[in-house]
């Protein structure tokens, strides 16, 4: 089995993670009664982004020039270490759930950095946003990771894919409200509404979309890709994690799909129903976000 | 071993000398930077070999020296930051007379605190302590002879001898109960918690943790860079060690709120400490406001251990102890590499305003190379070493909730959250300082033309950042040794990554790997076709001096989100004529709450009542007289009362 898991691990993680925000866009235009693009359209625009060059701004240096590569390998190596079952072999990078902030904190350093090389005000203004939200975001995320931590007993993320199968977890509103927590960090950590509108092509309102704005070719591939890999990290963790899974690893595998393919289109209803949200409100969504895994580790807490 | 710790000292002691005298300065600092090294290799050696040398404490009233694994491990650090500090310093200061008395004065200050790891009796070490805080005032005045900076130096004297006072009363106080002896402080007594406040209050201010942490970044920033390398790289660290010796050394188990309290001073440094550092808008203050957030990490590793062993968890109690040692070696190099880097800046360009900096990682390759890997390892980016003491503390403060009850429990929840936004808010910064300084165009005619400082300030910063490097790769190595420190049995596997029960361990070299081996891929794969030049998209505009971001510009979203707690003045003035605008000023400032609520009332009260305590002190012979007569007279009343006697 533990072949398999890999297999879906690392095909989906680096091949199929660009088809989550293709079908979350798609769905979100039916929503809205577009037709809408397809939902293998994020690979057209790759594919498309690949066979381009680059562009050279004036004066960007060595960070400018390296910043994709390096914030693409930091989600790869992301992609490495989470497992999608319970019964995964380490890929070499660990299994470790805080290890994962380190990584995602790394691929936005190096993307912000990037803005200031090319000193580009608009992009500037974005990572700042951008990791002002990451500040907002950090709280809940390790809340909620150690809820699943403290009733799995491991911060292995297989161990905790484990320790959080099956009904008996849920007797207990600890998961439920770490739920609650993570399915905020989601939508922060996707740039979805309300926290970020994936649509606007406007350089006042870009947050996710600002650090981006100086790149061509095969950076911006490189830089998008890195998007849809951030979906695929947080929605297997809210599936496989923090939503009721089964026992059986096979179960395991063979929900997977079906979750994440729920989740896009939960995503997609969330952004048709809510507007974006005023930035400076943002931290008190992800505030509440935090303040109910915190009641989740006190509910944890109380049973023993 | 002892002779090789000998000869080190003899080295820096020989080298400090004859650095008085101008032909041979050179060669005197090259000692001092042989001694260092000396002492780095040493202390490293005896740490993994478990060797103890010399006398052990005791309450004696003679000189008494010897050193066991602890000492080792901060001598080792203070070797590893001396060494480069002082090579730079053989460069950065002139062979004036006054460039010559900073050298051996920071000589003695290394010496100094060699003496406080070594000490084994009360006095040796109190002597230190106090040599510890008067050598860099001495060395500040001597830099900088200007008003206003004696105005800084007498604040941080007075702070730091005030508070200061807790460490005397702790020490004293352990040494009457024969604590230094092997005696243990009877658990849950009275006297131990006595002990504990007062070490936390007289070594929390020397460390700099909130909120006693006033003098920090006014004296750090003004001293000359290699003394402000050892004054935030290691002397903070002497304070760390002494709160470690007593915490968790000489009293035993403590009560499990006295952990929860370092939990919460921990903190409230590492949150406020980068939260100030962010609206900083000069670079060396800005590192300042760095330290303070960093050693309230290594507080949250301290409390941790505290509470965990308070749990009887002694396993994740020494892993946290661990997590603080390792967490205090690793800021020891990356703080004294940006401090450093700063100073080397400051030599090329003049100043260290954020705003008029930009583009030296192209002028200054080496300099800023290293200074770029120290901020993503201050900033806890993997794979580098900061990334892994912050993943052993996280580890370390989830286990709290998992060993403790509700009211522990919430506190390391509160505590891991604090720290994962501490790391968020230390990118924030840090990517900010990046910006500003290595990278984008030049802001002055100055940084424009600014050169690569000379090879040994340049060979300085790029050793520590080596350090950094090594550090983040294999943290296992370190860290092994580390949890053998812990006074209580603890058994652990070396691994050269950090492989702890109950996580999914890091094994860092793998990731250093991954990290490494796809960006090199993907960097080739990306090819260097590419376009003709182009300027920067402005949305149609040109691109103007005028346009470019500033330091409170980027930290803007931050400053909104914060304001009910921070409260930032602003104001603006708009002058107009006939309704035609003709200029707008801003002027915006984020003041530092705690320090002008809680410090500065405090300091001219008590500079008002100094005032008013002169007016005893008339000079005349006959007053003089008159009190000793009135004192004897009281005296013998209370004699007579029965109160004494």
């Amino acid at each position: 089995m533990n072949i398999v898991s890999v297999l879906v691990q690392l095909v989906g993680g680096l091949l199929l993670a660009p088809l989550l925000p293709g079908l979350v866009q798609h769905w979100k235009a039916r929503l809205q009664g577009r037709r809408g693009p397809s939902p293998v359209q994020p690979y057209r625009e790759l594919r498309r982004l690949w066979g381009k060059s680059v562009v050279s701004v004036d004066g960007a240096g060595f960070v400018y020039r390296t910043a994709p590569a390096v914030a693409a390998a930091a989600l790869a190596t992301a992609v490495l270490l989470v497992p999608v079952s319970a019964d995964a072999p380490g890929l070499g990078v660990g299994r470790d759930a805080f290890a994962l902030f380190g990584l995602l904190a790394l691929a936005r350093f190096v993307a912000a950095a990037a803005c200031w090389d090319v000193a580009n005000g608009f992009a500037l203004m974005g990572a700042s946003r951008d990791l002002m939200v990451a500040v907002s975001v950090e709280g809940p995320f390790v809340l909620a990771i150690a809820v699943a931590a403290l009733i799995s007993g491991t911060t292995s993320l297989d161990g905790m894919i484990a320790g959080t199968a099956g009904g008996g977890v849920w007797s207990s509103p600890a998961l439920g409200l770490a739920a609650v927590a993570f399915a905020l960090v989601v939508i922060a950590e996707t740039g979805r509404q309300p926290v970020d509108n994936p649509d606007t092509h406007l350089e006042l309102t870009m947050i996710h979309e600002g650090p981006l704005l100086e790149y061509a070719g095969r950076d911006l591939a490189m830089l998008q890709w890195v998007g849809a890999a951030r979906h695929w990290l947080v929605l297997v963790l809210a599936a496989q994690v923090f939503l009721p899974h089964p026992h059986p690893v096979w179960q395991q595998l063979a929900l997977l799909p079906v979750v994440l393919v729920v989740l896009c289109a939960a995503l997609a209803i969330a952004e048709t129903l809510v507007a974006k949200m005023r930035i400076l409100l943002v931290p008190r969504l992800l505030a509440v976000g935090a303040a109910a895994a915190l009641l989740g580790i006190v509910s944890w807490l109380v049973q023993l | 071993m002892a002779s090789v710790l000998v000869a080190a000292v003899a080295l820096m002691a020989a080298g400090s000398s004859v650095a008085v005298w101008r032909r041979w300065f050179g060669a005197g600092v090259a000692l001092q930077t042989a001694g260092a090294a000396v002492l780095c290799a040493a202390g490293f050696w005896m740490l993994a070999s478990g060797t103890t040398i010399g006398n052990t404490f005791a309450a004696a009233f003679e000189p008494r020296f010897g050193v066991d694994g602890l000492s080792a491990f901060f001598l080792a650090t203070v070797g590893a930051v001396a060494a480069p500090a002082f090579l730079y310093a053989g460069r950065y200061l002139d062979d004036s007379a006054r460039g010559r008395t900073v050298a051996v004065l920071s000589g003695a200050f290394v010496l100094v605190l060699v003496e406080v790891l070594c000490a084994r009796d009360p006095l040796t070490f109190l002597t230190g302590w106090e040599l510890m805080t008067l050598l860099p005032a001495a060395m500040i005045l001597v830099a900088h002879p200007e008003d206003a900076s004696r105005r800084t130096v007498f604040l941080y004297v007075a702070a730091t001898h005030l508070a200061g006072a807790g460490t005397w009363i702790a020490v004293l106080l352990l040494a009457h109960a024969g604590a230094l002896g092997g005696t243990p402080v009877a658990q849950g007594s009275a006297l131990q918690v006595a002990i504990a406040i007062a070490a936390l209050v007289g070594m929390g201010t020397k460390a700099g943790a909130m909120p006693f942490h006033s003098w920090l970044p006014r004296a750090h920033p003004i001293a000359p860079a290699p003394v402000s390398a050892l004054m935030s790289g290691v002397m903070i660290k002497i304070a760390v060690y002494g709160l470690i010796r007593v915490l968790v050394d000489w009293l035993g188990v403590l009560p499990l709120w006295i952990g929860v309290v370092v939990l919460a001073l921990g903190a409230l440094s590492a949150v406020a400490g980068v939260v100030y550092a962010i609206f900083q808008h000069e670079l060396k203050r800005l590192l300042a406001f760095h330290s303070i957030e960093n050693v309230g990490i290594i507080l949250l590793g301290l409390g941790a251990c505290l509470v965990l062993r308070a749990r009887g968890a002694d396993t994740w109690a020494a892993f946290a102890l661990a997590a603080a040692l390792l967490h205090t070696l690793n800021h020891a190099l990356f703080k004294s590499l940006l401090f450093l880097g700063a100073g080397s800046f400051e030599r090329a360009t003049g100043a260290l305003d954020l705003d008029r900096l930009g583009g030296l990682l192209r002028r200054m390759p080496w300099t800023g190379g290293a200074f770029l890997l120290g901020a993503a390892a201050i900033a806890g980016l993997p794979p580098l070493n900061g990334f892994a003491s912050e993943w052993l503390t996280l580890q370390a403060l989830l286990h709290v909730p998992a060993y403790g009850g509700l009211g522990d429990g919430v506190a390391g929840a509160l505590a891991l959250a604090a720290l994962a936004a501490t790391a968020a808010l230390a990118v924030f910064c840090f990517v900010k300082v990046v910006g500003l300084v290595l990278l984008g165009p030049p802001r002055r005619t100055a940084v424009a033309e600014a050169h690569e400082v000379d090879v040994p300030m340049r060979a300085a910063v790029v050793a520590l950042a080596a350090g950094c490097v090594l550090l983040g790769l294999v943290p296992g190595l370190l860290f092994h040794e580390l949890v053998a420190l812990a006074p209580w049995p603890v058994t652990e596997n070396a691994s050269l990554g950090l492989k702890l029960p109950g996580t999914g361990s890091l094994p860092t070299l793998g990731i250093a790997l991954s990290l490494g081996l796809i960006s090199v891929a993907l960097a080739a794969l990306r090819g260097r076709r590419s376009t003709a030049p182009a300027p920067t998209w402005a949305c149609g505009q040109q691109v103007e001096p005028a346009l470019a971001w500033s330091s409170a510009g980027f930290s803007k979203p931050l400053r909104l989100v914060l304001e009910g707690v921070l409260r930032p003045e602003r104001e603006i003035s708009v002058r107009a004529r006939g309704g035609v605008v003709q200029e707008v000023s801003y002027r915006g400032r984020v003041p530092h709450l705690l320090d002008e609520r809680l410090f500065v009332p405090a300091v001219d009260a008590s500079l008002r009542a100094a005032h008013h305590a002169r007016r005893l002190q008339t000079g005349r012979l006959g007053t003089y007289v008159a009190y000793l007569i009135a004192l004897v007279l009281v005296l013998l009343a209370a004699v007579k009362a029965g109160v004494i006697g």
